[in-house]
């Protein structure tokens, strides 16, 4: 992969939000490039998943712009967000637990489903034709992420690693142009997370997409992001490859004072 | 000063003073909701019932003679203990079930008081005895009864030693850890069962208070009549902050001025209505209420 | 014979109120208590539209039509009551559309023209037990059927985590709507059968009371499940009369002995009816394989 980023397809324009008082992120800009894998890191409660919730719309950023393609992206509901092409994982996996495995990927692929509310009830044509699509392009999906036995189990009844790649799969679903992973390793084992650190390069690569993560465990953005943005009490304080990242003074001091991080990582 | 403008000022008045009246029942109900709803987030359906049993309890000690000033405070133990009882029985072992099946509980237990109610005592109104003889004071064309001073000044007493209760002693302070994170307060020592028991006692009692003056006031008591003061007095509590013991008498005292100020001076058939458009209005434009702050909720 | 007609009828209506709500709370996960404001907003409008119009059509034709007419009206208060509303969640969701409910039955008591207060009178008795079976029939099969497309999943999916459903591209609040929206209609409908097999309406049959009961009927059969809520509906229709011929005092006590299995029913299986709902998903499963089949 060049260093250089090409045309960027996610930017954020000085973005900020306030809860309150409470400067939760303050002015946060950053490019990501359509073929980018880019890492968010810091310590506990320095912003990052705000910062994910407003790119997908949870959360509406008090000032700033974000823009997708060009296009800006403030204010719209996360439905529509999804719809224009940036999909999600969440730190603690939400999955539809007490559906199917199959139907967790269906509904991902919702908004594309080309029939109406009365074609569904009156199971037209149209109807089978697009229902026969919508299982075809999940079982596809499915088998890449090698679940494709485990289609009629319900979410919740899958082990961990498996729920995770799930939601991965469940996201690539809604055929993003940008996917973020929130915290992806959590609560994975080393052998699990070197998987999860192949698994990632490789989505990056097959579907042709630009990844942005936000992760605790600092082995495993080195290793698999291309930059790193660094964020410490919702300010910017470093940005760079993983080696400059790793000397850079202020991001030792941030990370020195907070034992949990290092425990975690 | 002109006739006319005169008389619209003691009608105003007057309203004013009987929404005052009635804003104060509400109050004394609404303090329950939302003192039980600040601390395992209920919406105790059952309330406006003990509201209905400190009536009655109210009801069958003065028809036997007992004074006044005893019975009032025999109906509030009488109510308190019940939902005591209610909370140990109904509440607590769904406590942890989620909120919709805890919702449904506390209208199954609304509906139990309502009906067993209505096939024990009759579904009938019974007359409240005059407990204490009614005498009307007049200023110019204002007129004041000793029963809404009485209604007034007890409700005063009961807020300022709630505020006593929750802002000044060792109780209140468990009170309020245990409603701002149950699970440290318990890892503090606090026993938290106690405290929600105890919690329902307070909320109960003040209701059984507002039976019994609402008995002395209008002079009849019903098993049903809990249901809709009950919904009203909720809607005080959401009106003032769901959770903020000020706002519930904030909300109690603007509800029962407004439904006053509605009925006297335009329409007394939608009295009913008001109450459940101020609550739409209010949950649409501030859900938090006039004395809350939104919050977002977490992603 | 009349009498199981007049039950098996009442039941019929039931099923239809207990279905269309279902797919509010149970399938939707949106909680209302006004279910009994959309069944009086049909009746009422059913009612109205077969005694005022009196249209010189033969008396199904009329019938089919303000069936009709009560499914639009009852739809548009759902969408006037859903739109405002469905923005709140739980518990919040549960007053407001309890406010509403009371709204409606006061503006219907408030209207002279329907009767007031002493209720609305002189409606012909157009509908009988095959129309109301005809009905059930279509509500339970154009809710399962919504149920097996894209449409229902996405409305299941608002019931199973709301957020994560919004991120997978799912304009959620247009699906609580549709959800809403579709059940306060075959409430309407309900409501314009109820009419004309009753051939009286009084504003006191629609408190908010007979909102929880419908939503009893829903709980009792398993929130979610249709064929649960077509139990539940008939249980609950005639429970109270088979509890008559147990004698007058059963029978007078019958609201207090719903009331304590309501309280027990939730006591006993508070996760296992509701949220995490075992048997009613694997009835969803179910009914997948065999469309796979």
């Amino acid at each position: 992969m060049s260093e250089t980023t090409n045309s960027p397809i996610l930017k954020t324009d000085a973005i900020t939000m306030r809860f309150g008082g409470l400067v939760a992120v303050n002015r946060f800009s950053m490019e990501l490039g359509s073929n980018d894998l880019v890492g968010v890191i810091g310590p506990n409660g320095a912003g990052k998943t705000t910062i994910f919730n407003m790119i997908t719309g949870h959360y509406e950023p008090t000032e700033g712009n974000i823009f997708l393609a060009d296009n800006n992206i403030n204010g719209l509901r996360p439905a529509f967000i999804t719809q224009n092409g940036i999909a999600r994982t969440f730190q603690n996996i939400r999955l539809f637990k007490d559906l199917s495995v199959l139907d967790n990927i269906r509904l991902a692929a919702h908004y594309t489903v080309d029939y109406g509310l009365l074609a569904n009830v009156f199971r037209t044509k149209k109807y089978h034709q697009e229902e026969e699509r919508v299982k075809n392009e999940a079982i596809e999906l499915l088998k890449i992420f090698g679940l494709e036995n485990k289609q009629q189990h319900l979410a919740k009844n899958l082990p961990y690693g498996e729920q995770r790649r799930l939601e991965i799969a469940r996201a690539l679903a809604t055929k993003p142009k940008v996917l973020l992973l929130d915290e992806p390793a959590a609560g994975m084992n080393p052998k699990e997370t070197k998987d999860l650190t192949e698994l990632i390069r490789w989505v990056r690569d097959k579907f042709q997409i630009a990844v942005l993560l936000i992760e605790h465990d600092m082995k495993l953005v080195m290793e698999v992001c291309e930059r790193i943005y660094v964020v410490d009490h919702g300010e910017l304080i470093a940005h760079g490859g993983p080696k400059d990242i790793q000397n850079n003074p202020k991001v030792i001091e941030a990370y020195l004072g907070t034992s949990d991080t290092e425990a975690e990582a | 000063m002109d006739e006319n403008l005169a008389y619209f000022f003691y009608d105003l008045v007057t309203y004013l003073l009987n929404g005052l009246t009635q804003g104060s029942i509400y109050a004394l109900i609404a303090l329950g909701y939302t003192m039980v709803y600040g601390i395992i987030k209920l919406i105790n359906f059952a309330h406006g019932e003990f509201y209905m049993i400190g009536a009655f309890i109210g009801f069958f000690a003065i028809t036997s003679g007992v004074p006044f000033l005893v019975a009032l405070p025999l109906a509030m133990l009488g109510a308190g203990l019940l939902a005591v009882i209610v909370e140990k029985i109904v509440y607590r072992p769904i406590r942890d079930a989620g909120r919709i099946p805890a919702l449904i509980t506390a209208l199954g237990t609304s509906l139990f008081f309502q009906y067993f109610g209505q096939q024990t005592i009759g579904a009938d109104p019974k007359a409240f005895p005059q407990a204490i003889a009614v005498k009307t004071y007049q200023f110019g064309e204002i007129y004041i009864s000793n029963i809404q001073l009485i209604i007034f000044g007890s409700t005063i007493i009961l807020m300022c030693f709630l505020w006593w209760l929750v802002g000044y002693t060792k109780t209140g302070k468990a009170m309020r850890a245990t409603s701002f994170d149950k699970n440290a307060a318990e890892l503090m020592g606090i026993n938290t069962d106690k405290i929600i028991s105890f919690t329902f006692f307070v909320g109960a009692a003040f209701a059984g208070a507002a039976g019994v003056l609402v008995g002395l006031y209008y002079n009849t008591v019903e098993p049903m009549m809990g249901l809709i003061p009950g919904l009203k007095a909720f809607v005080a509590a959401v009106l003032g902050g769901i959770g903020i013991i000020p706002g519930a008498v904030l909300g109690g005292l603007v509800l029962g001025v407004a439904e006053n100020l509605v009925v006297g001076f335009w329409v007394s058939t939608y009295r009913d209505a008001i109450a459940f458009g101020i609550l739409i209005v209010i949950l649409l434009f501030k859900p938090a209420g006039i004395l809350g702050t939104n919050r977002k909720e977490k992603v | 014979m009349d009498y199981f007609i007049f039950l098996a009828q009442l039941s019929g209506i039931f099923i239809i109120l207990a279905v269309s709500l279902n797919l509010i709370n149970g399938i939707c996960g949106q909680f209302s208590l006004g279910h009994a404001g959309f069944w009086a907003v049909g009746a009422y409008t059913g009612a109205a539209f077969t005694v005022f119009l009196n249209l010189p059509v033969p008396g199904f034709v009329n019938l089919l039509l303000s069936c009709g007419a009560s499914f639009i009206a009852a739809s548009i208060a759902g969408l006037i009551i859903g739109v405002p509303c469905l923005r709140l969640r739980g518990d919040y969701l549960a007053i407001a559309t309890l406010g509403f409910g009371e709204i409606i039955r006061i503006i219907i008591m408030n209207m002279e023209s329907v009767g007031g207060p002493r209720g609305f009178t002189g409606i012909p008795k157009l509908a009988n037990i095959g129309w109301v079976y005809l009905w059930v029939a279509i509500t339970v099969i154009f809710v399962a059927n919504l149920l097996r497309g894209s449409h229902g999943r996405a409305i299941i999916s608002i019931r199973e985590d709301e957020i994560a459903a919004e991120s997978m591209g799912i304009y959620t609040f247009k699906y609580k709507t549709l959800a809403f929206v579709i059940g306060a209609g075959f409430a309407g409908v309900a409501g314009t059968l109820y009419a004309h097999t009753q051939e009286f309406l009084a504003p006191t049959g629609f408190t908010f009371m007979w909102s929880v009961i419908i939503l009893l009927m829903v709980i009792l059969g398993g929130l979610g499940s249709i064929t649960g809520s077509i139990v539940g509906a008939i249980i609950l229709t005639v429970l109270p009369e088979l509890l008559r011929f147990f004698g007058q005092t059963v029978s007078e006590w019958r609201m207090v002995i719903y009331s304590l299995l309501l309280i027990c029913l939730m006591l006993a299986r508070p996760g296992g009816i509701f949220g995490k709902h075992e048997f009613n998903i694997l009835k969803f499963l179910r009914l997948d394989k065999k469309e796979n089949a």
